[in-house]
């Protein structure tokens, strides 16, 4: 076997290159995959179930998607995805005790968690995105010749994209320090980010859902003398809810990092 | 001359367990043995050295350089780590183009480095089948291949024959070697000392964190050889071997056990021992079910050296 005079290190970008050619791979083959792609046809059999059921009343369809089907993916689907692909980043080679393999390749530790982050929300994504365009076209079947129709595919499309960036990045980072980081993830995930939507005022702009709701074609709230009840959202303008979602991923993706080159990992023999 | 792998003061500890106290070593090229019982600090040892943790107080360095965070480094050091651990979902094949891709191989040079790999470990008929299918003797061997795949100057194997049937483990040992021959750096752990003898006759003897002693593995044999030997047979006429024995001049002692089949012998002679209990047992017609010897196991010699 010769290879002298290789090269002595791969760079940031080749390592995350191929971190993520790996775990792209290998995300695809896990049951954990096959279940929640899974879950994600729920919706598409709601999608098939609403049009049977409504058949005629072409004009409530898009509402039923946003309030309905908007509803599962954003507040549920791509939280419970970044949730088990975040925390897994870190805590799976944990947990495997396979981390040895990573870490004794001439790869850097960022480009390691880089490239894992980016396969896992790339699989998310495209998770998300085949239940989104089953569900919406199965319930626009009847509009496929407007053109408005592919806008505002790509416009759900984008802005659940923005939400796998920012909770992943977040899930991720708990991930890295966390022992038990699921448990703290579901607890914001479905605790704080559900809770804090009823406050008024700026309180809500303490949720990464504030923003992703900013963000979508917003139905006429409900009137009447229980609207007090009802969760009201009070938009953020779609300039800042970009910023903020990309910031808080770039943020929470720059401190994982920081976390997973300093901390040391003992694994539980 | 010059020592690949140098430690200083090395310590390490988990909370209050003491895992590595003050160890201070220079392995150089060749192979050397890191012998001790479980739990001496053997995986303690190989983690710090291969950067997979960092160490309380002192340094490692490899080639003149600090381990800690310097991932350059492993493009020239090859890492057999001791859990039975993988991805479980990718198969053979998969695994060991995947992981030689982190060094920046082309495609087609993982391909050829994997497949020359698989060679080496005998496992190319089975490269398409999925790891987790594999037997225990299979996931060793292509652990190690995973660590000699990028061709590395230093080898760092950490109980790499744990698992190998006999035959395999004897292809290991002869593929060990034959790293040595080509002047590369080896360092292999094992608890077993009749392992190591195969692989080298070099040695560092590490007990409860600390490195008790480092050189020729013949010093080890000779520090056994002046113990005394504990030997336990059982068998239905205990006693009547033990009476063939009392004129024996090389047996120190002899313990029945409350069964009355079973016998414990002290002798300095274990060959003359055995040589004469032959005859006895041939001479005398007597059935004996079992014979061990405890001291084979190193927690006994060990024992022996910080005298327990």
């Amino acid at each position: 076997m010769e290879t002298k005079g290789r090269t002595p290190a791969v760079s940031l970008g080749a390592s995350v290159r191929e971190v993520f050619s790996f775990f792209f791979f290998l995300g695809r083959r896990t049951g954990k995959t096959r279940v929640f792609f899974l879950v994600g046809m729920i919706p598409v059999g709601i999608a098939v179930l609403v049009r049977i059921l409504m058949a005629g009343r072409a004009d409530d369809l898009a509402a039923v998607f946003s309030e309905i089907l908007m509803v599962f993916f954003v507040t549920f689907y791509i939280v419970i995805l970044s949730l088990f692909y975040g925390t897994s980043i870190v805590a799976e080679e944990l947990e495997g005790r396979t981390l040895s393999y990573l870490t004794s390749r001439p790869l850097s530790k960022t480009g390691i968690f880089l490239g894992k982050y980016a396969a896992y929300t790339s699989l998310i994504f495209v998770m998300v995105t085949a239940s989104l365009f089953l569900s919406y076209f199965i319930m626009n079947s009847h509009r496929l010749r407007e053109a408005a129709l592919y806008g505002a595919f790509l416009r759900y499309a984008g802005v659940l994209g923005l939400g796998i960036l920012a909770y992943t990045a977040f899930f991720a980072f708990l991930g890295t320090f966390l022992k038990r980081a699921i448990l703290v993830g579901l607890m914001f995930g479905f605790g704080w980010e559900n809770v804090i939507q009823y406050f008024p005022g700026s309180t809500q702009k303490f949720s990464l859902v504030h923003y992703l709701k900013s963000l979508l074609p917003r139905q006429p709230s409900a009137g009447g003398k229980l609207a007090i009840l009802l969760f009201r959202l009070e938009p953020s303008s779609p300039a800042t809810a970009i910023i903020s979602l990309v910031v808080v991923a770039a943020v929470f993706v720059a401190l994982g990092c920081w976390v997973f080159r300093t901390k040391e990992y003992l694994f539980e023999e | 001359m010059t020592p690949v792998i140098e430690t200083k003061n090395l310590s390490k500890w988990y909370g209050n367990v003491l895992g590595l106290s003050d160890v201070s070593l220079e392995i150089e090229s060749g192979i050397t043995g890191l012998l001790g019982p479980n739990g001496a600090g053997k995986s303690t040892f190989m983690k710090l050295i291969t950067g997979q943790m960092k160490p309380n107080i002192g340094a490692v360095t490899i080639r003149g350089k600090r381990v800690w965070n310097d991932y350059r480094l492993f493009s020239r050091v090859g890492f057999c780590p001791e859990p039975d651990a993988f991805y479980e979902d990718v198969t053979g094949w998969e695994f060991l183009t995947g992981l030689l891709r982190f060094y920046g191989f082309t495609r087609a040079e993982a391909a050829d480095r994997a497949t020359r790999a698989l060679a080496i470990v005998e496992l190319s008929a089975d490269k398409d089948r999925k790891v987790r299918s594999y037997s225990r003797g299979m996931r060793q061997r292509v652990k190690f291949a995973q660590a000699i795949a990028h061709d590395p100057d230093v080898m760092i194997l950490d109980e790499p024959f744990s698992g190998l049937d006999p035959l395999g483990k004897r292809r290991l040992i002869k593929l060990v070697k034959d790293f040595e021959s080509e002047g590369r750096t080896v360092l292999v752990s094992s608890h077993v000392l009749p392992e190591i003898e195969a692989v080298t006759s070099r040695i560092i003897m590490i007990h409860q964190g600390k490195i008790l002693a480092q050189g020729d593995i013949h010093m080890v044999r000779d520090l056994i050889e002046s113990h005394p030997h504990m030997i336990s047979l059982r068998s239905p006429a205990a006693r009547a071997v033990a009476a063939a024995f009392v004129d024996d001049a090389s047996v120190l002692k002899m313990t029945f056990g409350t069964d009355g089949r079973s016998l414990v012998v002290e002798t300095h002679n274990r060959d003359a021992f055995f040589s004469r209990l032959q005859a006895v047992v041939v001479e005398k017609g007597i059935e004996v079910d079992e014979i061990d010897s405890p001291d084979d196991n190193l927690q006994a010699v060990f024992d022996y050296l910080v005298g327990k």
